[in-house]
């Protein structure tokens, strides 16, 4: 059955990232333990598993919806600040980290999910270039939003103001969580690199789970042809929707470990800038590319750090990088390259030469 | 009773009177042709028929049930597939995933993005039908064999038979062909005539067609219709009505 093939196919590209991901694990936690791997390296393990996860989401909105979103940083700050107020609020009461980290990430998905929401039912109306600057637009909204947000705990309740921090009315012996453009401080330091990992497992468990079914045909086929899906009946609001608030809610648990990393997080740090670097990574991995996008993520966060013995050359060289990735993923030269150099090629050629002896 | 009933159906779009007082009759299981000069509306005929298009005035029923001004989505739902003049396929999906997108709507393979995300049996179960049914239909097609390829990968005629296989996937009531033949070689055509009578005695289904192909029009169609200027000009038997003097003068030539 030639069908079945096709769908172990499916099946075994996607135990290969699985793999992938859990064998980088296995290597760097030996390393770790080998003590080979310097602390400035050690620090980046947490924000790499943030921008992978973040990298595969945008995909799924980019890639496989096919509509081109600038406001991911604006999801990843909703859900960095749901799962911070959660896990400052719960601290004194639950003090097992990896319970509070779950759950936050539950409460930072949640919220993330409900933001995707509610923009994508006016946003998703538009397409193409308009889509793109009305996301973006949401991103700053979220991000100045959130800048002028206080809230604080006392004794008769929640305190929510914008204006300043006087206004709010706490009590004396209450407890400022938010800090207008001060953001959250005090977020216990939950995230860990094998909770990242985890984090990263469940995306592509969801992602392309999601992919190859029923669900992501229609929003495939909808990105390919809106009046032929129309045409056979499809629901192109609500599919469009679908992997849009998936693509949100992950971003916002990708928001919670960052969160959980820092000491301090102010809504200043998603900026639309993390949006076009988390795009770059989609971009430069290959469009609708979950394996990919886990690539560049990995390589275009490590590459500025490695290269910083290089002093004033560093830039210069990761921007050559950027070039040459995108030749590599994207040219007509180097997708022949790669064909001619496939394992999957290299491997049919032998066979033929065996045949023909 | 006819499967299809359209009664003084037209459409405006501003000042221009597109289609006007258009009247179709179709009985369950005919192959009817709609032919006609370029422009004179037939593609709009189809695109009100459809949902596409709102039309104006007129009404249109299928089996018995007012479907005027639907979405397009909601007329796929009643039971109306189609095909278009230039193909659209799911070209970034493999021929048995375009066929498996038509499947979509239909009950027995319907499960929760939920059952798929997390892999419950359902799901197993569900994609195991959907794949037998729609190899099924690309045998009909005789496109079984190239089920993995991606769609823009097949040849031009195939991509047109690809296109009625996955409108049939939508288990319609009545199927709608736009220039079916468009662009095919004569071997292609007379392939492609033998399809479309086989699906009609295999499916019972029941079909309607713009065609520029005489030679297809008068081989397969036992009605036809001739619009001329969006309104029609003949309709009736095919071999009456291509003797008609009229649709021969306004169309066919002498």
């Amino acid at each position: 059955m030639r069908h079945m093939k096709n769908l172990n196919k499916t099946t075994k590209d996607n135990l290969i990232t699985y793999g992938m991901v859990i064998a980088a694990y296995i290597i760097v936690e030996i390393l770790l333990k080998a003590g080979v791997i310097s602390s400035l390296l050690q620090g980046l393990l947490v924000p790499l598993c943030v921008y992978v996860v973040l990298a595969i989401s945008l995909n799924l909105v980019v890639g496989i919806s096919g509509e081109l979103s600038l406001g991911h940083a604006g999801f990843m700050c909703v859900g960095a600040f749901a799962g911070a107020f959660f896990s400052n609020s719960v601290k004194d009461v639950i003090t097992a980290g990896e319970v509070r980290i779950f759950l936050a990430l539950l409460v930072g998905a949640a919220a993330a999910a409900v933001f995707g929401l509610l923009i994508g039912i006016p946003v998703l109306r538009l397409r193409g270039d308009y889509l793109a600057i009305v996301t973006l637009a949401f991103g700053e909204i979220i991000k100045n939003v959130v800048n002028v947000f206080y809230v604080g705990i006392d004794g008769s309740g929640l305190h929510i103001s914008m204006k300043d921090k006087a206004s709010m009315g706490l009590a004396a012996d209450g407890n400022v969580i938010i800090n207008g453009p001060q953001g959250i401080t005090g977020t216990p330091k939950d995230s860990t690199f094998t909770i990242g990992i985890l984090l990263i497992l469940v995306t592509l468990f969801v992602v392309l789970n999601l992919i190859n079914s029923r669900d992501g045909r229609a929003i495939k086929s909808i990105r390919d042809n809106r009046i032929a899906a129309e045409s056979v009946g499809l629901n192109i609001t609500k599919y469009k929707l679908m992997a849009f608030a998936v693509s949100a809610s992950l971003a916002g648990a990708a928001g919670v470990l960052y969160a959980h990393n820092l000491a301090s997080l102010q809504a200043s740090k998603f900026s639309f800038n993390t949006s076009i670097l988390v795009l770059v990574f989609v971009v430069l991995g290959g469009i609708g590319n979950i394996r990919g996008s886990i690539i560049a993520a990995v390589v275009l966060t490590l590459l500025p750090e490695l290269l910083r013995a290089l002093n004033d050359y560093r830039m210069l060289i990761y921007a050559v990088v950027l070039i040459a990735m995108m030749l590599f993923t994207s040219s007509p030269a180097g997708m022949a390259f790669r064909e001619r150099f496939s394992l999957k090629r290299l491997r049919e050629r032998t066979n033929e030469k065996e045949e023909a002896q | 009773m006819a499967l299809l009933e359209v009664k003084n159906l037209g459409i405006s779009f501003g000042g221009l009177r597109a289609v006007d007082d258009f009247n179709l009759e179709i009985r369950k299981g005919q192959l009817y042709g709609l032919i006609g000069p370029n422009g004179a509306g037939k593609t709009t005929v189809f695109n009100m028929l459809t949902g596409v298009y709102k039309p104006t005035d007129g009404k249109i029923v299928l089996d018995g049930m007012d479907i005027t001004g639907k979405s397009n989505i909601e007329i796929n739902k009643s039971g109306i597939a189609r095909t278009f003049q230039n193909i659209r396929l799911f070209s970034g999906l493999s021929v048995l995933d375009n066929v498996k997108v038509g499947l979509h709507n239909q009950k027995e393979y319907t499960y929760s993005a939920l059952t798929g995300i997390l892999r419950l049996p359902g799901y197993f179960r569900a994609e195991k039908e959907m794949d037998a049914r729609a190899l099924e239909i690309l045998k009909v097609f005789e496109l079984d064999a190239e089920a993995d390829c991606l769609a823009s990968n097949l040849p031009y005629g195939k991509q047109r038979k690809l296109e009625i296989a996955r409108a049939l996937a939508t288990n319609p009531k009545l199927l709608l062909l736009d220039e079916p033949a468009a662009g095919m070689n004569p071997n292609e055509t007379q392939e492609l005539m033998d399809t479309i009578s086989f699906v009609r005695d295999e499916f019972h289904m029941t079909i309607l067609l713009i065609e520029h192909d005489m030679k297809l029009v008068a081989g397969i169609c036992e009605k036809l219709t001739v619009l001329n200027f969006g309104q029609v000009l003949a309709y009736g038997d095919t071999s009456e009505v291509l003797k008609n003097p009229e649709v021969i003068t306004a169309y066919l030539g002498e």
